[in-house]
């Protein structure tokens, strides 16, 4: 391990996936009722196959790096991601991950209306890996940020939905993780908020920590990645150099 | 350093039930969440919840005193035992749907971020118990209503909310994994419900029940729940070892099933979202 003394803090080694694969039982038609289920397996209708919704990924993260993952959709890249952030365990293969994990999800999904801005702050951000106490000596500061000082004690309910975006952005961007997980970068709320977003956004990835990136957008791959991962149907096809994994998955894109 | 290897495979329950103790600072927010909205910002405040309860009861105190003109036979007043009923079984309701609900309604978050997600139906269960401890108040005016105070042993029912909080936990996490998997699991589980309410001894006394009848209601472990309530609260009851045996018993074999269903169940459903 790279943590002690002479060695460099920034080959630690942070994320390591060795050949993992993901597999669940799907059924042929997509049931999604009691009664249907019931009638199929009367009927024996029931038709199961294996899907395998990643095939053999094998990377490293090290700190410092941003490994960018791209693909069609549903070629597993949310799934690495899920895998990753040890939400789903792999079916085969392994998965280590050392450090405090960040993830950067859809704004405002654990939100409560009822509740004030500090409340679902506190909750938002404990949901989030972070300790009631820790967060508790943080919230001046992140609705500052967030230029939301005032708004702190009335329910969300009466903000408006930049105000909410706001809340969530500048509570999930805190802290600086060991590994951070990024669904497509985000940017919300007004054209000066969304650059100051965006900055905050870089600041964090070029903080030190490692970086897991999903995402459609070539240009942000090209311009942040340190590399980047071609997945198709759950395999990777290409990974190294973004500039010649994007070539790749482009050329197959347009085929 | 917290380190994450998908290849150290832990014991399912015991290392479920410390992952969920060490996320307790989450647990307490997750109730205090829960009661926040329910309490403080609704005028009526607690007593809008105890409002399904005691008009249920005063329903259907309503229904068999009035009505049916049904007593109880060995001449104990049907007020107590009916609220004391009602309570118990809003307290299984609302923990167990509560608990199904929270877990389906957070798997937006759940499914992104690494939450124990047993965390979201303990905090459910919790409220629901929370709830109930509320519904003691007006119990207790019943009883007194009737001449008669809450024995010496209503302590001891803080133990039958411990179990009924068991219970509820793992059939709740059983039933959120349904949730997810199948729309139509809502207006069934209703159903469910309703029968198994009056498959219980809600309303009328073990006593007056057939042989048959008697040992059907008998297998139902919620009758195990309410017998020992009705003894060691009202004292208008008197539960059998049997009673605390099956009531202890099921808790944790239902706790223990739960968790052990949910741990297999939810990484399929995970995947699917």
């Amino acid at each position: 391990m790279a943590t002690s003394g002479g060695e460099n803090l920034m080959s630690e080694i942070i994320v390591e996936v060795k050949d993992a694969s993901l597999a669940y039982r799907r059924t042929r038609h997509r049931v999604s009722s009691l009664k249907q289920t019931a009638i199929d397996t009367i009927k024996k209708r029931m038709a199961y196959e294996e899907f395998f919704a990643l095939k053999g990924v094998s990377m490293e993260i090290k700190r410092g790096e941003t490994v960018a993952v791209i693909g069609r959709n549903g070629a597993g890249k949310s799934t690495l991601l899920k895998v990753v952030a040890r939400v789903l365990p792999p079916t085969t293969g392994r998965v280590v991950v050392r450090g405090a994990v960040a993830p950067m999800i859809e704004l405002g999904a654990g939100f409560n209306p009822e509740l004030t801005g500090a409340e679902n702050m506190l909750l938002y951000g404990t949901l989030l890996g972070r300790t009631p106490k820790e967060m508790r000596g943080r919230i001046e500061s992140i609705a500052e940020w967030a230029g939301l000082t005032e708004h702190l004690d009335i329910p969300v309910r009466a903000y408006s939905s930049g105000m909410v975006a706001r809340l969530a952005f500048a509570t999930a961007t805190d802290n600086v993780p060991d590994l951070l997980l990024i669904d497509e970068v985000l940017s919300v709320g007004d054209e000066d908020f969304q650059e100051r977003s965006k900055a905050r956004t870089e600041t964090l990835m070029n903080s030190g920590c490692a970086v897991l990136l999903v995402t459609h957008d070539l240009n942000t791959v090209r311009t942040m990645a340190t590399r980047a991962i071609y997945l198709d149907h759950g395999a990777p096809k290409a990974s190294g150099k973004p500039e010649e994994v994007i070539e790749q998955y482009l050329a197959d894109l347009h085929r | 350093m917290q380190v994450y290897d998908s290849d150290v495979k832990q014991s399912p329950i015991i290392s479920q039930v410390q992952g969920v103790w060490e996320k307790r600072g989450l647990l307490k927010l997750l109730v205090s969440r829960d009661l926040t909205v329910r309490y403080k910002r609704s005028v009526i405040g607690i007593w809008w919840s105890l409002l399904n309860p005691l008009f249920t009861t005063f329903v259907m105190f309503w229904v068999f005193n009035t009505v049916f003109k049904a007593r109880m036979p060995d001449g104990t007043s049907f007020l107590p035992y009916l609220l004391s009923g009602v309570l118990l079984m809003t307290l299984f309701n609302q923990g167990l749907t509560m608990a199904a609900d929270a877990i389906a309604t957070g798997a937006g978050v759940l499914t992104k971020v690494y939450v124990r997600p047993e965390i979201f139906a303990f905090s459910a269960t919790i409220s629901a118990a929370i709830n109930f401890f509320f519904g003691l108040i007006p119990l207790t005016l019943v009883l007194a209503i009737s001449h008669k105070w809450p024995g010496w042993s209503f302590p001891l029912a803080i133990i039958v909310v411990g179990c009924m909080t068991l219970f509820t936990t793992g059939l709740g996490l059983m039933l959120a994994i349904a949730y997810v998997n199948f729309d139509d699991s809502r207006s069934l589980i209703q159903i469910f419900l309703l029968a198994l309410q009056y498959m219980t001894p809600v309303f009328y006394p073990i006593s007056v029940l057939g042989p048959h009848t008697k040992r059907v209601i008998e297998l139902n472990p919620l009758t195990s729940y309410l017998s020992v309530f009705r003894d060691v609260f009202g004292n208008n009851y008197v539960a059998s070892l049997n009673n605390w045996l099956m009531m202890g018993f099921s808790s944790i074999a239902m706790f223990c099933l739960g968790f052990y269903v949910f741990q297999r169940a939810w990484p399929r459903v995970v995947a699917k979202i």
